[in-house]
């Protein structure tokens, strides 16, 4: 180092070592235990604020849709069992049943596994998707059987004589 | 012990939680993105919550490395 500093002091020049590695030694002397903890919490402050704006980027993108949209006639399930529908927009299918017990359910007919659709299947009496065989509760929307871990989205339905509403997107 | 020997002891323990800390909020933080993604809102406050906490917690740390220091420069 001393040999290349007495070198270049003849010439004027700097070092082409210092010109490939420009670090001052006395920046080393910043980086202590106590600036390290400083670093720290001030990424513990910006990591806070990320998962607060994630908490308000799900209520804001997660709220939920109170569209009211006529979906079809309630003879029409009766038949089936089944009456499929798009809610709250036209990218969205879901599912409409009539359970055994004669409630009205109706959920998003998108797996929470993999997207497929899922299909009512009367005899078990369970909402089946056809992919990898994930079963849901048809009361509750919950898993009971396969891949998927978290219930189907539910939508509230509202009977006005002969004809179905779907009225809210439950998120 | 001087207490600049305990001080550095000390801050190494220190440094070892809010590094722990660190990495709980950014496990915090994958959970809640990973939750705001498929559509779980119901973690994301308490997450959020958690996360203040452990904030909380590595601010008063620092701070006692503050009032540390500065005992040790009036002594």
């Amino acid at each position: 180092m001393t040999v290349e500093k007495k070198e270049c002091a003849s010439c004027g020049k700097t070092p082409k070592w210092k010109q490939d590695f420009p670090i001052e030694w006395e920046g080393d002397h910043y980086v202590t235990r106590r600036e390290m903890v400083k670093f720290m919490t001030l990424g513990s402050l910006l990591l806070a604020g990320a998962n607060w704006i994630t908490a308000i980027a799900g209520r804001v993108l997660h709220r939920g849709s109170k569209a009211e949209r006529e979906i079809g006639a309630a003879s029409s399930l009766q038949q089936t069992g089944s009456l499929l529908f798009r809610y709250p927009t036209d990218q969205d299918p879901c599912i409409a049943v009539r359970t055994q017990e004669g409630k009205l359910v109706a959920y998003s007919q998108v797996c929470t596994h993999l997207s497929c659709a899922v299909v009512y299947n009367k005899a078990d009496n369970a909402l089946v998707c056809p992919c990898h065989h994930g079963i849901f509760d048809v009361d509750r929307g919950s898993p009971i059987a396969g891949p998927p871990t978290r219930p189907l989205p539910r939508i509230k339905i509202e009977q006005r004589g002969d004809r179905l509403f779907a009225t809210e997107l439950e998120a | 012990m001087s207490a600049r020997t305990q001080g550095t002891t000390l801050f190494t323990a220190i440094l070892i939680l809010v590094a722990t800390t660190v990495v709980l909020q950014l496990w915090l933080l994958t959970v809640s993105t990973e939750a705001l993604l498929s559509g779980q809102t119901r973690t994301l406050v308490p997450a959020a919550v958690g996360s203040t906490l452990l904030l909380l917690i590595n601010t008063c740390l620092l701070r006692y490395v503050f009032r540390f220091d500065r005992d040790i420069e009036r002594e």
